[in-house]
């Protein structure tokens, strides 16, 4: 409750009367401004070569904003169709006072002005529907192009970024989807919420000023209201989706080990703690929901007291000595629908709390700078990787991962990585990865600067296995294929022959074209590592690293596997990182490595 | 989808005083609104009053009985939604709950090939959406059903005519929800089925993301991500167009009521103005709740949806179920397995054909055999993950077909292959397997398993977070500290599966060379594909052809 502090004072300020100004034109500022769509381009400070830290509060904004502009011709007709919509309601208001003071003996209008009022119904729902399907539209095409760059970051930032996977697939899911209640709902009702009870008070202020006055005043109040309530529902939004976001973290990280729960037998603790953790959710949402409701609450005092004011003020309509009735009970019909576009903008004031939360997160993940760094011109047919001097160094806190490593690899050459657990050997493969950058030294591929290549490029050049494969849902083809897609059918079946993979892919329901992956066909550790070292033949690059491929198979398939890498290194750069002697026994030159520096190089193991 | 509803509702029982409390404060709430502009209409209709000699009452006498309405409908409204969206999520919370242990009883062997990132999008969303049942379908229903009420019960005094002309377009409207719900069902399944979708296609590449970069496969990643985005984008467009034709529809509703006031007015002359205008004025105020009403069906629609799907995975059959009377635990703990068959489906090829194998107590055992031989199969029916086919297991001379599961699991510490480190801390971990240990007891395990230095040396110790499946580790570290939560455990058989898979060849060594003083005279059953270095094993077995042969290492 700490930031309803701010507010009490700010509330205070305004009742003496001195800051009222301050408030005002504070709360139109922030109201308002998101609204209005032409606002310019928020300073390109991260095209800069040294990124300035922006605050994020600003760069959130200029991400609403810059997701906003960019649909702005649907949201135009959008508005467009919302103020049609509200020229039917006006002149439905109109009718139903000439029809009211009809009934009370003024004037003669009869069943034409039900006519009216029925067609006008009519054409107003078309108009509703129409600005619907022009909202959702912009919103779609808004998370669709946000989708798109947050999980294109994702890939770019790749292992660098050490968030759960969970919380990546929020980010990439839930919180894109939150935006929508900015472009497709917050951002046309902010609009209709300034055009629509400006056309209500004209009309009001037409046939009476004081009654236009009465109207305008109350509606005037609602977004000082609204801001005021507002700035609390967006800090608390934010917490409440840090909440969410532990709460989907936890139980997918819970589900992937309830195996292990299981056999300790911790399902019931795991509950009880699911349940707490579902309970700090339930308490942080009705935080905000506490004052987002209370932003409505306000706009429905506000709704009364116009209706009142506007009753007392036409009194005379109870005594029947009205002087112009017909005004005054249009008067009294436009509260209603000068409010009507003010209560939609406060039910998408609650959404737009949500969509900022989520701006908050994507903001620094989109808004990586350009990379400057070089394409790869053409793909080199053989790669030497030259280390000269190289140093790595993760955490000031922590010890070097490399130190002065030099080594040079020549076409046709595998160089083994040997050294316990934590010596530097994946972070030699990393670096060739693009997964990091060496903190000293240099690493050349062909006499040139490897640093001097975007990541994705540089890993243009090599073909990589792991540990543990990763097999992606689809088929075993596709998951082959997508090492190089253009290749043809025939390429695939030579690559998984080479591999060995058509061995026991002959057995299975539809050979290649069985579905693997999660929901699929389990394959076993030995099948999906031939899986991916098929990727590695069928890719055809210069240069082949090797992190371990062996580590988790039995000696039969560690053979099997072993022998289809050998002949996957033949004419090709290779580096293979093992701790298993027997492995680097089959191999050529060892580089041993201890605590991140070269402590024996020699030629066989 | 009725059916999956009601039994929601079933599921919130111990909530539904509280549940059906805060309908009420919204009832009240809805009628507050009502009885604002009714008020307003009779001041209005004070002058057709006076004109025409009814005594209903000056208009400007009524603003004293005005004061009270106008403060409390704002507060009312509030109170209204702190209340239903309170109970509703204290309902939500409860659903989670029962969900994760509906799994864990259901998929106790862990989720293996099901769809880990559409569990989640399960999970959150759908929960989520079960709200829908309760602050978009029942509250709105049950407010604006009194709000036809009391608009048939004030216009029926007046006028009997009047009140059906009126009431009868609103609870038309009030129909539509149940109407509209199937059809808008099938929109909703669509939708949450696509999201579910475009969620895989977020975690699939993330899952394997060093594969992903190292195939250079980011553009196939980002293209099935956009096609499963336009799917989705597809399916929810087909729902919001149904809401919005539905939101049409309702304030079409609330307008007919309007006209058909106005129009009774029109009709029936002087008699009929005061009772027209009233009713002309409720229409207005019916307007805005019923304009909102017909989107409960496909509120309904989604919550069934959801529902649905919760309820699909919640009722997986249990994979072995406790016996109805179990035997009482057993004392000792020595295992003898008389000719077990086993295979995980009838049409798989079996993994056990008549497996038999004594372990004493307090012996040491090694099993060896390649992957795939069923050394983890073995660990499954152990621990009643799975039953067998024929044959059976006896421990302590007790046959595991007549424990429950709980009992039998205490018999034993598994380290399986799969063994998962939790994003916690490492003494978080630890406790999973004895939740009272000390932290004296806990660095004991940690120094069996050869990492209690490096866990004293990080600037947290114990209470440094391990990260996703411990990716603040390296593998071998990972590996360890999984060893050390099966080393703290109390009971009295340990189950190691490839505990020294991904250690380097020093650390393998020292690790078995510890493991006879790290099993402290526990029962010690080791599952590796090959036998090396300095662990002497009592008695050792090779699995070949679904038999266990006894061997030498």
């Amino acid at each position: 409750m700490f930031w309803l502090r701010p507010l009490w004072r700010r509330v205070a300020l305004a009742a003496t009367g001195g800051a009222w100004r301050r408030v005002a034109g504070w709360a139109s500022r922030h109201v308002m401004d998101t609204a209005l769509m032409d606002r310019p381009p928020a300073p390109a400070g991260v095209l800069s070569q040294t990124p300035k830290p922006i605050p994020p509060r600003a760069a959130t904004r200029a991400l609403l904003a810059e997701v906003t502009r960019a649909q702005r011709p649907g949201l135009l007709l959008a508005v467009g169709l919302g103020a049609a919509g509200m020229v039917t309601v006006l002149g439905q208001a109109v009718l139903t006072a000439l029809l009211i003071a009809g009934l009370l003996g003024h004037g003669d209008v009869g069943w034409a002005a039900v006519a009216g009022i029925a067609a006008l119904a009519l054409l107003q729902a078309g108009l509703f529907i129409a600005q619907d399907r022009a909202q959702v539209a912009a919103g779609a095409a808004a998370r669709a192009a946000m989708r798109a760059r947050a999980f294109a970051a994702l890939l770019a930032a790749g292992p660098a970024d050490s968030r759960a996977i969970g919380e990546k697939a929020s980010l990439v899911v839930d919180r894109v989807e939150a935006l929508d209640g900015h472009v497709a709902r917050w951002t046309p009702a902010a609009a209709m919420a300034l055009i629509g009870p400006a056309m209500a008070i004209a009309l009001a202020a037409s046939v009476d000023p004081t009654s236009g006055l009465i109207l305008g005043l109350c509606v005037l109040l609602v977004p000082v209201a609204m801001a005021v309530t507002g700035i609390g529902a967006a800090v608390a939004s934010r917490r409440q989706f840090a909440a969410l976001e532990a709460l989907s973290g936890r139980f997918l990280d819970r589900m992937r080990g309830l195996a292990t729960i299981v056999l300790f037998r911790r399902e019931a603790a795991e509950a009880t703690a699911l349940a707490a953790a579902a309970a700090d959710l339930r308490i942080r949402t009705m935080k905000v929901l506490r004052v987002a409701f209370l932003s409505s609450t306000a706009l429905e005092a506000l709704f009364a007291v116009a209706l009142a004011c506007l009753a007392w003020r036409h009194a005379a309509l109870a005594t029947g000595t009205h002087a112009d009735p017909v005004a005054a009970i249009l008067a009294l019909v436009l509260v209603p629908a000068a409010f009507a576009p003010l209560r939609a903008f406060s039910a998408a004031y609650h959404e737009r709390a949500a969509a900022e939360g989520a701006a908050t997160a994507l903001a620094p993940l989109v808004a990586t700078p350009p990379d400057a760094r070089l394409l790869l011109e053409e793909m080199p047919p053989s790669v030497v990787v030259t280390f000269d001097h190289v140093g790595l160094r993760h955490d000031p806190a922590l010890p070097d991962a490399l130190d002065d490593v030099s080594f040079r690899v020549m076409p046709g050459e595998v160089l083994v990585l040997m050294g316990p657990s934590g010596a530097g050997k994946s972070s030699i493969l990393r670096l060739l990865m693009g997964f990091s950058a060496p903190t000293a030294g240099r690493i050349a591929l062909n006499g040139r600067e490897a640093a001097a290549l975007r990541p994705a490029e540089l890993r243009r050049l090599s073909a990589w296995v792991g540990q543990r494969a990763h097999i992606f849902r689809g088929t075993i083809a596709e998951n082959i294929l997508l090492a190089r897609p253009e290749a043809t059918a025939a390429e695939v079946a030579q690559a998984a022959r080479d591999a060995g993979v058509s061995a026991f892919a002959a057995d299975l329901p539809q050979g290649l074209d069985t579905m693997v992956g999660e929901a699929g066909h389990g394959l076993s550790g030995g099948q999906a590592q031939r899986v991916a070292i098929a990727r590695a033949f069928l890719r055809d690059v210069p240069l082949l690293l090797l992190d371990e491929p062996t580590a988790h198979l039995d000696p039969v398939t560690e053979a099997a596997v072993l022998d289809s890498l050998r002949r996957l290194s033949v004419g090709r750069t290779t580096i293979l990182a093992t701790h298993s002697p027997a492995v680097a026994a089959r191999f050529g030159r060892v580089l041993r490595l201890a605590d991140g520096r070269v402590v024996d190089r020699s030629l066989r193991a | 989808m009725m059916g999956d509803l009601a039994r929601v509702l079933g599921l919130w029982r111990g909530r539904w005083p509280a549940l059906a409390a805060a309908v009420l404060v919204s009832v009240g709430s809805a009628l507050l609104g009502l009885a604002l502009m009714g008020l307003a209409g009779r001041a209005v209709a004070g002058e057709v009053a006076l004109a025409g000699g009814v005594a209903l009452g000056g208009g400007i006498l009524l603003l004293p009985w005005l004061r009270p309405v106008l403060l409390g409908r704002p507060a009312a409204r509030w109170a209204e939604r702190m209340a239903t969206h309170g109970v509703a999520f204290r309902a939500l919370a409860d659903t989670r709950v029962w969900f994760f242990r509906r799994l864990s009883s259901r998929l106790p062997g862990g989720i293996g090939h099901g769809r880990a990132g559409d569990l989640l999008g399960r999970i959150v969303t759908d929960v989520e959406a079960l709200d829908g049942l309760y602050l978009r379908a029942i509250v709105p229903i049950a407010a604006g059903g009194a709000v036809v009420v009391a608009t048939a019960v004030v216009l029926g005094a007046l006028a009997p005519g009047l009140a059906a002309l009126a009431a009868l377009p609103l609870a038309a409207a009030l129909a539509l929800p149940p109407l509209l719900a199937p059809a808008a069902a099938r929109a909703a399944a669509a939708a949450a089925e696509a999201e579910g979708r475009l969620r895989d296609a977020v975690v699939d590449p993330l899952s394997g993301l060093e594969d992903t970069l190292g195939a250079g496969a980011e553009a196939r990643a980002l293209a099935r991500v956009a096609a499963a985005g336009d799917a989705l984008a597809a399916a929810q467009r087909a729902l919001t167009r149904r809401n919005a034709a539905a939101g049409a529809l309702g304030s079409l509703l609330a307008q007919g009521a309007l006209l058909g006031a106005l129009g009774y007015g029109l009709a029936g002359g002087q008699g009929a103005l005061a009772g027209a205008v009233i009713g002309a004025f409720l229409a207005l105020a019916a307007a805005e709740p019923f304009a909102a009403l017909p989107r409960a069906g496909v509120a309904l629609a989604a919550a069934g949806a959801s529902a649905r799907r919760l309820f699909a995975a919640a009722d997986v059959a249990v994979p072995v179920p406790d016996p109805a009377q179990p035997a009482l635990a057993p004392t000792g703990h020595a295992i003898s397995i008389e000719g077990l068959c086993f295979a995980w489906a009838a049409d798989r090829p079996p993994v056990f054909d008549g497996l038999d194998m004594e372990v004493p107590e307090g012996a040491r055992v090694a099993l060896l055999g390649p992957s795939g031989s069923g050394k983890s199969s073995l660990i499954a029916l152990l621990t009643k993950l799975a039953a067998p086919q024929a044959g059976r297991i006896l421990v302590g001379g007790v046959d595991l077909a007549t424990l429950t599961a709980d009992a039998a699991r205490r018999t034993f510490a598994v380290l399986s292959q799969d063994a998962r480190l939790f994003d916690d801390t490492i003494a978080a971990n630890l406790r999973m397997a004895a939740p009272d240990a000390d932290d004296p007891a806990l660095f004991q395990a940690l120094d069996r398993a050869g990492i209690g230095d490096l866990v004293r040396a990080l600037p947290e110790g114990l209470a440094t977070r391990c990260g996703e499946a411990g990716a603040r580790f390296s593998g071998g570290q990972v590996r360890r500290i999984a060893l050390a939560r099966a080393l703290v455990s109390t009971a009295p058989v340990l189950l190691l599966d490839e505990p020294a898979a991904g250690l380097d060849a020093a650390a393998e060594m020292a690790f078995l060379a510890t493991l006879e003083t790290a099993a402290a005279g526990r029962t010690v059953l080791l599952l590796q594909h090959r036998l090396v270095g300095p662990f002497r094993p009592s008695r050792v077995f090779r699995l070949a052809g679904g038999r266990a042969l006894v061997g030498l290492g």
